[in-house]
């Protein structure tokens, strides 16, 4: 390491206390320790690079690159583009399930409903909309409501689509 | 009986067609309408398509309201929904794109694909891909399609009507004779009723017949589209598919019906106006401009009086076009007349470019056009069409474009979800009708 006087003549000091100072200031900050002699040698910081901050320069913003890796509200409730449907609720059966009159519900037509889907079904000519439940070989709709009876089929049961998100938007 | 042809699919052709296409729309989306009679275009004041349940009851294309009570009480009639039916439509041909990326849009409701060399990628035989894009068809736009396999287009064409509805038909080249022979030559695509005529004179009945004149006489007698689709009766491919989803136009043209009929020049004007800026929207869109407009007006009686207009210069601005229609429409309206629909349409078109500088400041001024209809369109594009019009086309937008039943709008613009505004809906098509 050089020495105070050595220091002054670099960086321009007129005095030697000056250069004292400066290497007492390296020292509380890690950059030069005294080893056990008393001589000054590197410390931990000495070969860091300090990060400041950013300074934009001509580089290509990482932003971009970054927001790759995101999706639209679109694409994260929506799978198949094309079987994707909108409807609005006006019943309360499924209350339980946290579906109000009033939502909005995204559909996706064209699925094979599995046991617990919530789905929407063609009952007396009207959509409905209930939980999916197989029993072995047997289907049935289901409410989350109690004063709603399950739902079970005596012919084919028509289900037009799977329930993929709810949407219920304020104002 | 010698077959035409001794390959099966030299190419692979696929015509698709939506069985009703409009009425299954509506069906599809309210379980209420299944299995009833529906009729579409009641805002036209005549049937635009129908389920098969009314084709059963006796109800044809261009029925007006009133026969089609006659014929069919029980029909439910709905206005036009374009939007939602435009919307199913995108939807149809993106679903056929995921098997082939050679699809003909050929009209709304019905597109041709080439599935040449797909067996191998696609691990199916022909049959199977088109009975594929069937299944996702009906399963995910919730209606049924026909679907016809050939070599070409116009056997493609054939075999999609030979089972309808909801048909799947793969017409081979080695057995295109026995489907000819059930065929009425005047059933083929492209063949009308002078051709059918010319054929009858010559006892030319059956498609079949027709494919197996001998060539040169076919070349003789006929122009050229006749002896190509001579050619492709006999399973060749001579008619290429138009691929590529629309990206220009050769003409636009914008026809408006409205009722009552009016003799209101005024009124007239407007309605034309608004014709007029809704044709250089669409212009705009596609960065083209015309140098010919022609505007007509049919009266009551369905009569169209028209002209044919040239403009000095190529442009994309109703202000331009109406300068050069205004002058032109006092002779053509008539004041003893009733109209019922004004129309324009634009030609000559070219790409839109304001780059050659002239004399006359014209290039300023096209600039400035350009600017102000920049700002239309993004208003536009913000807060749905005609935010922004001109002041000629003030009374058409005043009113209704319908009075009385025909002015019924479709239910998806009065059921608006949380947001939407009557000019701008979710380009998500909606079920309809209580959901419980």
């Amino acid at each position: 390491m050089p020495s105070d006087s050595e220091i002054s003549a670099v960086v321009g000091f007129r005095s030697k206390q000056a250069a004292y100072q400066l290497v007492t200031r390296f020292l509380e900050h890690g950059l030069l320790e005294k080893d056990a002699v008393g001589t000054l040698v590197p410390g931990p910081h000495f070969h860091a690079v300090p990060v400041l901050g950013t300074v934009t320069a001509g580089f290509p913003s990482p932003a971009e690159e970054e927001l790759a890796d995101t999706m639209s509200l679109d694409e994260y409730l929506i799978t198949n583009k094309e079987a994707t449907y909108i409807l609005k609720v006006n019943g309360e059966s499924m209350m339980g399930a946290g579906i109000l009159p009033g939502d909005m519900l995204l559909v996706e037509r064209g699925v094979e409903p599995r046991d617990g889907d919530i789905v929407i079904a063609q009952v007396d000519r009207e959509w409905t909309i209930k939980f999916f439940r197989k029993r072995g070989r047997a289907v049935f709709l289901e409410a989350a409501h109690q004063d709603f009876k399950p739902i079970y089929p005596t012919e084919e049961l028509k289900i037009a689509a799977v329930v993929r998100a709810v949407i219920r938007k304020y104002s | 009986m010698e077959p035409l042809t001794l390959s099966t699919f030299p190419r692979a052709i696929v015509h698709i067609d939506g069985d009703a296409f409009f009425a299954s729309c509506e069906q599809s989306r309210r379980p209420k309408l299944q299995g009833r009679p529906v009729v579409t275009g009641k805002e036209r004041g005549i049937a635009a398509s129908m389920s098969y349940e009314a084709k059963a009851r006796g109800v044809t294309r261009g029925m007006c309201l009133a026969d089609i009570r006659k014929v069919c009480p029980e029909a439910v009639i709905l206005p036009s929904d374009y939007e939602t039916y435009s919307l199913l439509s995108k939807r149809f041909f993106a679903i056929v794109r995921r098997y082939t990326p050679d699809v003909e849009e050929y009209s709304i409701d019905e597109c041709f694909a080439d599935l040449t060399g797909l067996r191998r990628p696609l691990k199916m035989n022909y049959f199977e891909i088109a009975a594929r894009i069937k299944k996702d068809l009906d399963a995910e736009l919730g209606f049924t399609f026909s679907v016809g396999l050939a070599p070409n287009k116009v056997v493609a064409k054939i075999a999609s009507k030979w089972a309808k509805p909801s048909g799947l038909t793969a017409i081979p080249g080695r057995e295109l004779h026995r489907y000819l022979a059930k065929l009425p030559v005047e059933k083929v695509w492209g063949i009308g009723p002078n051709t059918t005529a010319l054929l009858q004179k010559y006892d030319i009945r059956t498609a079949l017949e027709f494919a197996r004149c001998e060539e040169p006489w076919v070349k003789k007698y006929f122009s050229k589209p006749f002896y190509q689709i001579w050619q492709e009766l006999n399973g060749y491919y001579v008619f290429e598919l138009a691929t590529g989803e629309h990206d220009t136009y050769y003409t636009i043209q914008k026809v408006k019906t409205f009722t009552p009929a009016s003799s209101d020049p005024a009124f007239v004007l407007a309605q034309l106006a608004k014709n007029i800026e809704n044709a250089c929207i669409k212009a705009r869109k596609y960065k083209l401009a015309t140098q010919r407009v022609v505007i007509f007006l049919r009266t009551q009686q369905f009569r169209d009086y028209g002209l044919e207009i040239d403009l000095s210069g190529p442009t994309q601005f109703p202000n331009d076009i109406l300068h050069a229609v205004i002058p032109a429409f006092d002779p053509l309206f008539s004041p003893a007349a009733a109209y019922r629909a004004t129309g324009v349409i634009l030609s000559k078109l070219t790409e839109a470019y304001y780059g050659q500088l002239d004399l006359f400041g014209e290039t300023i001024r096209m600039q400035r056009l350009s600017n102000l209809y920049e700002s239309v369109d993004m208003l536009r594009e913000k807060y749905g069409k005609h935010t922004v019009f001109l002041g000629a086309s003030y009374l058409a937008h005043k009113s209704a474009q319908h009075d009385g039943e025909r002015g019924h709008v479709p239910d998806r613009k009065i059921d608006l979800l949380p947001g939407e505004t009557a000019r701008k809906r979710l380009g998500i098509p909606m079920f309809m009708g209580e959901v419980t």
